[in-house]
C-alpha cells in the first residue's frame, strides 16, 4: 500500500515540475496534459488506498525521512492514510483532476498556460502534504505551501493591481492566522514533547484543561485564518481576482477547508475543551449568517460564490464544534463537489460573456448553454439543501446535530442561513440564465464551453447529485477513528416536521428568488431605487465596512506609521544620535585644533604647561603616596 | 656663610626659570638656542651639585652626556638654522607654520 | 594537513591573495576563481573530516605566541562554527565567481582573498588575543571595499562603518583583558585561551559587567537595535560583492561570538540579561520590519530585513536551550545564503538599470521571468516557508524561546508577518503590474556568470530546507555540549532552572518512558 501512497502524494509534484520547465516558454498543451495525467494517477491511487480503508485495512503510516531532529525535537517526514486522510484525499484528487482537465480548455487563450499547470499541481502537492502529514509541523509545511501557490495563483495575472494586491492580501492575512498556528505548535511540543498525532492526543488525555484550552484557541486560530472566518474573512473575497478554476479548486473545494480538517484532525482535542468548541460553532453559525447576508445584494457573480462558500464553512466549523465531527467532514466532502461544480459553471458563463462579472448585465443565458446551465442549477439546488442531492443530507445533519445537542440559536441561525442560501444561489441562477437577454446591449454573442471542459464537469454533478446517498457506507468507515454519534431526533413527528419545514422554507426562497429576478422589466440595480439606500442595503453592500475598516484603521496606519519610523525615528532620533556622538567628536577635534598652529612659540608654550601639569601630579602623587598612612 | 646645596639648587632653579621664560617668550630662533642652553645647564649644574652632595659620580657624568648632546643639537640646530635663514630671510618663529594642523 | 587543515584554511588565500599582485590584470579573474574554488574545497574536506559525533573541539592546533602572558595561537572548530567557516569559503566563492565589471578587479580580488583570510581567522580562533586580531582585521578589507568601489556616499559610510564597529570592539578587548586578568588572580597563570575562560566561575555581578563588555562589541557587529543604524549606510553605498560578504558573513560574527563567548562564559549573566535582550530583538524583528516597509530603494529593503532576521538570531540564542540555539545556528547559515542570494540579486538589476529605486522598477516579471523566479524563492525563503533553508533556522529558534517566554516569543513570532509584508511589497512594486518604464523593456534575463551564482544559492535553500539534517547533527551536538556546559557552571538557582541540562533531560525522559511501558 506505501507505494501508493507516495503515488498519490508524489505525482502531482511531478507534474508541476514538469510543467514548470516550460515556463518561460510559450504554451504547449503538453504542460496542461501531463500533469493532468499525474493528478488522474494520484486519484486512482488514492482510490486504491480507498478500497484499502473501507475494506478494513490497517491505516496506512509511513515514515519517510527525518527533517528536523534537535534536542528532544524529532519531526520526521511522515504520512498516514487513515479513514480521515483518505476522505481528504479523495476529495482533493478528484476536484483537481477535474479541475485540470477543465482548465486545459479555460486558460486556453492564455500566455501563461505553462505556469499556472505548475503552480496547480504544487497546489495539490501542498494539499496533499497537508491532508496526508502524520504531524503538526508536517501539517504546517503543507498549511504554507497552499498559501504560497494560493498566493502565486490569485496573484496569476499579475499584470492586474487588483489581483497582486489580492494575493498579497491573503498571504499576509493568512500569515497573521499562521503565527497562531504555530505558537499552538509550540505549545503543543512544550507540552507533549512531540508533535506526532498519535503521541500527542495520547498525551493531551493527561493535560490540564487550561493548557488544552490555549492549544484549541491556537490551533483554532490558525484554522480562522486558512478558511477565513470572521474577522480574517475578507481576503476570499478578494481572492476571486484569480482564474475561476483556481476559485473553484483552492478556494471553494480544497485549501479553505484545510481549517475544518484541522479542527477534525484535531478532535481528540476538542473534545476534552466543549466550551473552546462551543466558541467555534457559534463562530461558525455566525459567519455563515455573516456571509450569506453579504451575498444577497452582491452583483459580482464570483464573490457571491465566493461567500456561499465562507457560510457553508461556516456550517462545518459548527458541526465541527458541536462535536458532530463526521458530519463536518461529510458536508465538507459534498460542498466541495457540488461548490467547485458551481464555480467552473460560473468559469463557462465568464468565457461566454468576455470576463464580465455582473448578473445583471446577463440574462436569458440558458438558451445558449443549456449543459451549463443544468449543471449550474443543479449545483445551487444541491447547495441549497434540496432533497434528494448532496446538500440534503449533509446540511440536514448538521441542523439535526445542533437541535439534538439542544443549541437552538445556533439551529435557528443555520436554518435561517438555509433559506437565504437558497434565495441569493436561485437569485445567480435566475439572472444568469432565465428572464431578459440583457448582454445584448453589450454585443456580446455568448457561446457554450468546449465539450471535454464539460465532460470534465460531469464527475462532480454526478457526485454532487448522488453523494448523499454514501451517507452510511461512509459514516461506518470515518467513525472508526472519529466519535460516531449518531443524531436521532428520537420523535418522528418532530423529525417529519423540521425536514419538510425546512425544505419547504428553502422551496418558499427559491421560488420568492425566481419571481423577483426573472419577470420581465425587472430594474437593475442603479442607486435610485428605495430599497437600495436602505441602511441595510448600503451596510450588505459594503460587506459591513469591514475591509473599508481594515485599510482605514490596519494598513493605512502601519503604512504611516513605517513611513514615520523611517524618517523620524530612524534617522532623526537613531541615527541622529551616533552622528551627535561622532559630531561631539570632531567638534572638540575643531576647538583644540588650534593648539597645534604650527607655531613653535606655541607649541612650546604649550609644552611647559604640560610639564608644569604632570610636575604637579607627580609631586600630588609623591604626597599622597607618603602621607597615605596618615590620611588612614 | 658656606655656600651649601641649597644655594646651588637655587642657582639652577633660577636659571631654568630665565631659560624657560627665554623658551617662551623669544621669537628669534637663535635666542631660542640660547634659552634651551640655559634650561641645560641649570639642569647640568643641578646635576654636578647633587652629585657632589652624595658622593656619587654617576650624577657628574650624566651632566658630561648632557654637555655631549647639547652641542651636538646646537650643531645641527645651527645648520637647520642657516638654511632656513638662507631660503627666507629670517629666523622669525612665527614664519615657521608649515605644520599647522 | 589534517593537523594543520585549519592554519591552511586561514592563510591559503592570504597568501594567494600575496602572489595575486603579480599576476597579469587579464588573467587575475580566473586566479581569483581558482583561489576561492580551492578554498571552497579545502573547507568541504574540513567538514568531510569533522567528527560529527564529537561535541568538542577539533583539530586543535597550538602554538605558543607570548607564552608569558598566556597569548596562544590557538584554533580549533566544532558544530557551531564548521558550517559558518564552509559558508564564508562557498560565498567568497561565488562572489569572486559573479563579479562584474569593476575597477581595478584585481585590488578588489586580493582584497576579498585577505578578507577570506580574516573571517575563517574570527570563526577558528579559540585564544582571544588571536579572535580579537583577524575580528578587527576584518573591518579594513571591507572598509577598503566600501570606500573605493562605493556609492556617491561611499566614505561617509565606510567611516561610519569602521570607527562604529571599532568602537564597540575596543570595549569588548578590555572586557578580554580582564577576564584573562581575573583567570591569572584565579589560578595564578595568564591565558587567552577560551577553553580555559571556559572552566571560570566567576561570582554574578563580575559576570553582569563582562557580559555587558563584550555585548557592546558583539551587538554592534550583529547589529543590533539601536546600534543598527551603520548597516543600512554600509549596504547602502557597498558594492554588491560586498554587501554579499557583509550581510552573509561579516554579521554572524556577532552572533556567533555571543554563543562563543557570552552563553559559556556568563551564563547567569546571560539567564539575567535575557529578556531585556529578549526584548530588543523583539524591537529590532517588528521595528525594522516597518523600516524596511517604508524604503523606496529595493537594497535598503534587504538591507533592513537582515537586521531583522538577525533579531530572530538573537531570540534563539537566548533562548538558551538546545532547541533555540542549534536553531539560531542553523538560522545564521541560512541567513547567510538567503541574504547573499538577495544582495546579488538586487546586484543584477542594478547592473542593468543603474537605480535600485523600486518605483523605476514594475512589471519586471514580464520581462525577466528567470529573475522573477529565482527572486520569488529568495523571498519566500526570506520570509521563512516551510522546505526552505529558513524555515527551520526560524522555527527552532521560536520553538526554543518559547521555552523561556510565551508572550515574548509571540511577539517575536509577528516576525513572520512582517516579514511578509515588507518583503512582499517589494515583490509586488518590482515584478508585477505592467511595464509603465520605456527603459525596462528590453531588459536582458539572467545571464550564464549570474545563474552561476544564484542556482548554487537555490539549490542549497530547498535542500537544506528538506534535509537540514547533515548539518543540524553537529550542530545539536556542539549545542548540547554548550547547553550542558552553562547548566553545570551557573551559580544562582533562576540560572540553574532556566537553562535545563539536556542530560538530565535525556535521563528523565528516559526513566518516564521506561515506566510508561
Amino acid at each position: 500500500m506505501e507505494i501508493y501512497l507516495y503515488l498519490a502524494l508524489f505525482s502531482p509534484l511531478v507534474g508541476s515540475l514538469f510543467a514548470a520547465l516550460f515556463t518561460t516558454k510559450s504554451k504547449t498543451l503538453v504542460a496542461g496534459v501531463v500533469p493532468s495525467l499525474l493528478l488522474f494517477t494520484s486519484f486512482v491511487s488514492s482510490s486504491i488506498l480507498l478500497v484499502h480503508i473501507l475494506n478494513g485495512g490497517a491505516p496506512v503510516h509511513v515514515e519517510m525521512m527525518t527533517w528536523m531532529a534537535t534536542g528532544d525535537l524529532y519531526i520526521p517526514f511522515g504520512f498516514v492514510v487513515d479513514q480521515v486522510s483518505v476522505t481528504m484525499m479523495m476529495v482533493v484528487t478528484i476536484v483537481s483532476t477535474v479541475v485540470h482537465v477543465y482548465s486545459i480548455g479555460y486558460m486556453d487563450h492564455d500566455k501563461s498556460f505553462n505556469r499556472f499547470f505548475a503552480w496547480l499541481s504544487a497546489f495539490v502537492f501542498s494539499m496533499l502534504i497537508l491532508v496526508m502529514s502524520d504531524n503538526y509541523a508536517g501539517l504546517f509545511i503543507g498549511w504554507e505551501g497552499v498559501g504560497l501557490c494560493s498566493w502565486g495563483l490569485i496573484g496569476f495575472w499579475f499584470h492586474k493591481e487588483s489581483a497582486s494586491w489580492a494575493a498579497n492580501e491573503a498571504f499576509i492575512m493568512n500569515r497573521i492566522a499562521d503565527l497562531g498556528m504555530l505558537i499552538g505548535i509550540f505549545l503543543v511540543y512544550w507540552n507533549t514533547g512531540s508533535l506526532q498525532y498519535d503521541h500527542v492526543f495520547e498525551a493531551f488525555k493527561g493535560l490540564d484543561v487550561d493548557t488544552l484550552a490555549l492549544i484549541g484557541i491556537f490551533l483554532f486560530i490558525g484554522a480562522m485564518g486558512k478558511s477565513a472566518q470572521f474577522p480574517l474573512h475578507t481576503w476570499l473575497a478578494d481572492a476571486m481576482e484569480g482564474p475561476t478554476p483556481v476559485s473553484a479548486l483552492i478556494h471553494a473545494a480544497t485549501m479553505v477547508t484545510a481549517g475544518v480538517y484541522l479542527v477534525v484532525r484535531s478532535n481528540e482535542l476538542y473534545s476534552l475543551i466543549p466550551e473552546i468548541g462551543l466558541f467555534i460553532a457559534s463562530l461558525g453559525a455566525f459567519v455563515a449568517i455573516f456571509a450569506a447576508s453579504m451575498a444577497l445584494v452582491n452583483r459580482d457573480m464570483k464573490r457571491i460564490i465566493a461567500y456561499s462558500t465562507l457560510s457553508q464553512l461556516g456550517y462545518m466549523f459548527a458541526a465541527a464544534g458541536l462535536g458532530a465531527y463526521w458530519v463536518a467532514l461529510f458536508h465538507l466532502m459534498a460542498h466541495a463537489f457540488f461548490k467547485a461544480l458551481l464555480f467552473l459553471g460560473a468559469g463557462n458563463v465568464m468565457h461566454a460573456m468576455h470576463d464580465e462579472l455582473d448578473p445583471f448585465k446577463m440574462g436569458g443565458l440558458g438558451k445558449t448553454m443549456k449543459a451549463t446551465m443544468v449543471m449550474m442549477t443543479l449545483a445551487s439546488v444541491a447547495l441549497a439543501g434540496l432533497f434528494p442531492l448532496a446538500g440534503f443530507f449533509s446540511k440536514d445533519a448538521i441542523l439535526e446535530a445542533a437541535f439534538v445537542e439542544h443549541h437552538y440559536v445556533i439551529y435557528s441561525v443555520l436554518l435561517f442561513t438555509a433559506g437565504l442560501t437558497a434565495f441569493y444561489s436561485f437569485r445567480l441562477v435566475a439572472l444568469i440564465f432565465h428572464g431578459e437577454e440583457r448582454y445584448t446591449l453589450f454585443g456580446i454573442h455568448p457561446h457554450e464551453a468546449y465539450k471535454f471542459m464539460l465532460v470534465a464537469m460531469s464527475p462532480l454533478l454526478l457526485l454532487a447529485i448522488i453523494a448523499g446517498s454514501l451517507k452510511m457506507t461512509y459514516f461506518e468507515m470515518v467513525t472508526a477513528i472519529l466519535p460516531d454519534i449518531e443524531y436521532h431526533i428520537h420523535s418522528h413527528v418532530t423529525f417529519w416536521i423540521m425536514t419538510i419545514g425546512t425544505q419547504l422554507f428553502v422551496v418558499i426562497a427559491i421560488l420568492y428568488a425566481y419571481k423577483k429576478y426573472t419577470t420581465i422589466g425587472m430594474n437593475v440595480p442603479d442607486g435610485t431605487s428605495e430599497t437600495e439606500n436602505t441602511f441595510m442595503y448600503k451596510l450588505l453592500k459594503n460587506q459591513y465596512y469591514i475591509p473599508y475598516a481594515y485599510d482605514e484603521y490596519i494598513v493605512k496606519p502601519y503604512t504611516k506609521l513605517s513611513a514615520l519610523f523611517w524618517t523620524e525615528i530612524d534617522q532623526k532620533v537613531v541615527d541622529a544620535t551616533v552622528d551627535g556622538i561622532a559630531g561631539v567628536i570632531y567638534d572638540s577635534g575643531e576647538q583644540t585644533r588650534d593648539m597645534q598652529d604650527g607655531n613653535l612659540s606655541t607649541m612650546l608654550r604649550w609644552m611647559v604647561i604640560g610639564t608644569i601639569a604632570l610636575l604637579i601630579l607627580a609631586v600630588m602623587f609623591g604626597l599622597t603616596a607618603r602621607y597615605a598612612h596618615v590620611l588612614g | 656663610m658656606e655656600i651649601g646645596l641649597n644655594h646651588y639648587l637655587v642657582l639652577s632653579t633660577i636659571l631654568f626659570a630665565i631659560g624657560l621664560v627665554g623658551v617662551m617668550r623669544r621669537k628669534n630662533l637663535l635666542l631660542l638656542f640660547f634659552a634651551t642652553e640655559i634650561l641645560l645647564n641649570s639642569v647640568n649644574i643641578a646635576f654636578a651639585a647633587i652629585s657632589h652632595y652624595y658622593g656619587d659620580l654617576t650624577g657628574q657624568m650624566f651632566a658630561f652626556f648632557v654637555i655631549a648632546i647639547a652641542a651636538s643639537e646646537v650643531a645641527v640646530g645651527l645648520g637647520l638654522l642657516i638654511v632656513w635663514y638662507k631660503r627666507h630671510g629670517n629666523i622669525d618663529l612665527d614664519t615657521m607654520s608649515t605644520m599647522r594642523g | 594537513m589534517v593537523d594543520h587543515i585549519l592554519s591552511i584554511l586561514i592563510f591559503f588565500p592570504a597568501l594567494a591573495g600575496m602572489f595575486g599582485f603579480m599576476i597579469n590584470k587579464d588573467s587575475i579573474r580566473a586566479y581569483g576563481v581558482a583561489v576561492g574554488v580551492i578554498e571552497f574545497a579545502l573547507s568541504l574536506l574540513l567538514w568531510f573530516w569533522f567528527d560529527g559525533g564529537v561535541a568538542g573541539m577539533q583539530f586543535m592546533e597550538q602554538i605558543p605566541l607570548l607564552p608569558s602572558f598566556g597569548i596562544n595561537y590557538i584554533l580549533g572548530v566544532d558544530g557551531i562554527s564548521l558550517f559558518i567557516i564552509v559558508l564564508s569559503a562557498f560565498i567568497t566563492m561565488i562572489g569572486i565567481a559573479s563579479l562584474t565589471e569593476t575597477p581595478n578587479v584585481k585590488n578588489m580580488i586580493v582584497t576579498l582573498l585577505f578578507l577570506q583570510m580574516t573571517m575563517v581567522g574570527v570563526f577558528s580562533a579559540l585564544d582571544g588575543i588571536v579572535f580579537y586580531v583577524f575580528w578587527e582585521l576584518s573591518l579594513v578589507p571591507m572598509l577598503y571595499i566600501i570606500g573605493a568601489w562605493g556609492g556617491p556616499l561611499r566614505i561617509y559610510a565606510s567611516i561610519k562603518f569602521f570607527l562604529y564597529t571599532f568602537a564597540g570592539s575596543l570595549v569588548m578587548l578590555v572586557g578580554m583583558l580582564f577576564m584573562a586578568y581575573f583567570y591569572y588572580q584565579a589560578t595564578g597563570e595568564w591565558s587567552f585561551a577560551i577553553l580555559d575562560w571556559y572552566r571560570l566561575i566567576l561570582p554574578e555581578n563580575l559576570q553582569l559587567w563582562l557580559f555587558l563588555a563584550f555585548f557592546l562589541g558583539f551587538a554592534i557587529k550583529v547589529p543590533m537595535f539601536p546600534f543598527h543604524t551603520w548597516l543600512p549606510y554600509a549596504h547602502g553605498q557597498a558594492p554588491t560583492i560586498g554587501s554579499v560578504i557583509l550581510a552573509a558573513i561579516l554579521l554572524k560574527m556577532g552572533t556567533y561570538a555571543f554563543i562563543r563567548f557570552s552563553l559559556p562564559m556568563f551564563p547567569d549573566a546571560s539567564v539575567a540579561l535575557m529578556t531585556p535582550i529578549a526584548i530588543i530583538a523583539i524591537i529590532m524583528i517588528i521595528y525594522t520590519a516597518m523600516v524596511a516597509f517604508a524604503q523606496k530603494d529595493v537594497k535598503q529593503v534587504v538591507a533592513y530585513s537582515s537586521i531583522s532576521h538577525m533579531g530572530v538570531i538573537i531570540i534563539g540564542t537566548f533562548a538558551l536551550n538546545v532547541e533555540g540555539i542549534s536553531g539560531s545556528v542553523f538560522l545564521m547559515i541560512a541567513h547567510g545564503v538567503v541574504s547573499g542570494a538577495l544582495f546579488l540579486l538586487v546586484g543584477v538589476i542594478y547592473d542593468r538599470r543603474h537605480t535600485k529605486l523600486m518605483s523605476e522598477f514594475g512589471g519586471l516579471a514580464h520581462v525577466m521571468p528567470r529573475y522573477a523566479t529565482i527572486f520569488g524563492l529568495m523571498l519566500m525563503a526570506s520570509v521563512g516557508l516551510p522546505l526552505t533553508i529558513n524555515f527551520v533556522g526560524e522555527f527552532l529558534s521560536l520553538l526554543g524561546f518559547y521555552q523561556q517566554s510565551h508572550i515574548l516569543t509571540l511577539l517575536a513570532g509577528t516576525a513572520i508577518i512582517v516579514g511578509a509584508i515588507y518583503m512582499l511589497a517589494a515583490y509586488k512594486k518590482m515584478f508585477f503590474g505592467d511595464v509603465t518604464k520605456e527603459e525596462n523593456k528590453n531588459l536582458p534575463d539572467v545571464n550564464k556568470r549570474e545563474l552561476l551564482a544564484l542556482i548554487p544559492l537555490s539549490i542549497i535553500t530547498i535542500w537544506l530546507g528538506i534535509y537540514p539534517k547533515p548539518v543540524l547533527e553537529p550542530i545539536n551536538k556542539s549545542a548540547e555540549a554548550i547547553v550542558q556546559l552553562m547548566h553545570d557552571k551557573s551559580i544562582t538557582d533562576e540560572a540553574k532552572m532556566r537553562i535545563p541540562s539536556p542530560l538530565n533531560k535525556a535521563q528523565t525522559s528516559q526513566t518516564s518512558s521506561e515506566g510508561a511501558h
